[in-house]
């Protein structure tokens, strides 16, 4: 996870172009309010913390599924509900992924 | 992470429908009981709901989810209704009259209760893959 929010801005910036593109930045910009930079740090860390989040949710999963299985617990439907919940978190983040890799592929594509 | 809201009230529900279940099958079980462990005969048990707040989860951005309630199961109490009597001499449990008394289990109640329940539980079921279900198409947005 570490690996895509370390490279991707490397390889943008070594995409740059050594000449300077003030100027033509200046005419592209929008004339908008400036939008603020995301305040959650780096996507790394943001994804570092997604993809805990998906083992926690697993690993519960887990733990209550045992639990339904050695007997201690009767409710059947609780390790059903956890089961859907750590599969659905697990689909909305390699949906996720998949979208960040394909963003880079796009980028590197690009000609310049 | 919080993808299935609402899950949980059906959670708490699907739990209440299947400690009425239970209850109703302790019930039919004991239809013919006439010993218990105070002595009398088995005494029908009815299960009572009660709606419980889940407490409401504060997300990063200060909105509040709406304070959904759940429910739970706030007892089991006795149908202190007597239950029939019938002449039974034989019977081990006979008073001096012969007479031997019965459950106070109708099990043409216990059938209709049977039925609400497992339908009640069923209607929870089909909650909670509902809600996996707009998940899954929420996610496809993105394919």
């Amino acid at each position: 996870m570490a690996i895509i929010g370390s490279v991707l801005p490397v390889n943008v910036q070594s995409l740059r172009p050594p000449l300077d593109l003030a100027p033509s930045r200046e005419m592209i910009a929008p004339k908008g309010p400036a939008i603020p930079a995301p305040s959650g740090g780096q996507f790394g860390e943001i994804f570092e913390k997604m993809v805990s989040g998906v083992e926690q949710s697993q690993a519960r999963a887990g733990e209550v599924t045992r639990s339904v299985l050695l007997g201690d617990n009767p409710n059947l439907h609780q390790s059903v509900i956890a089961m859907q919940e750590a599969s659905l978190s697990f689909s909305l983040m390699v949906e996720v992924r998949n979208k960040v890799v394909e963003g880079y592929q796009e980028l590197m594509r690009m000609p310049v | 992470m919080e993808l299935l809201t609402g899950i949980a009230a059906t959670g708490g529900a699907l739990n209440s429908q299947r400690t009425r279940l239970d209850i109703i099958a302790q019930n039919i079980a004991n239809a013919r009981t006439t010993r218990g462990p105070d002595g009398g005969p088995y005494q029908r048990r009815i299960v009572s709901f009660e709606s419980e707040l889940l407490r409401s989860t504060d997300s990063a951005n200060g909105a509040k989810s709406p304070g959904l309630a759940t429910v739970r199961v706030s007892g089991v109490t006795t149908d202190p209704t007597p239950g029939q009597r019938v002449n039974d001499p034989g019977h081990p449990d006979a008073d001096a009259q012969g007479m031997v008394t019965l459950p106070n289990v109708n099990l043409a109640f216990e059938m209709v209760d049977l039925i609400t329940a497992s339908r009640a539980y069923e209607a929870n079921l089909n909650v909670a893959k509902n809600s996996r279900q707009m998940a899954l198409k929420t996610l496809e947005i993105g394919k």
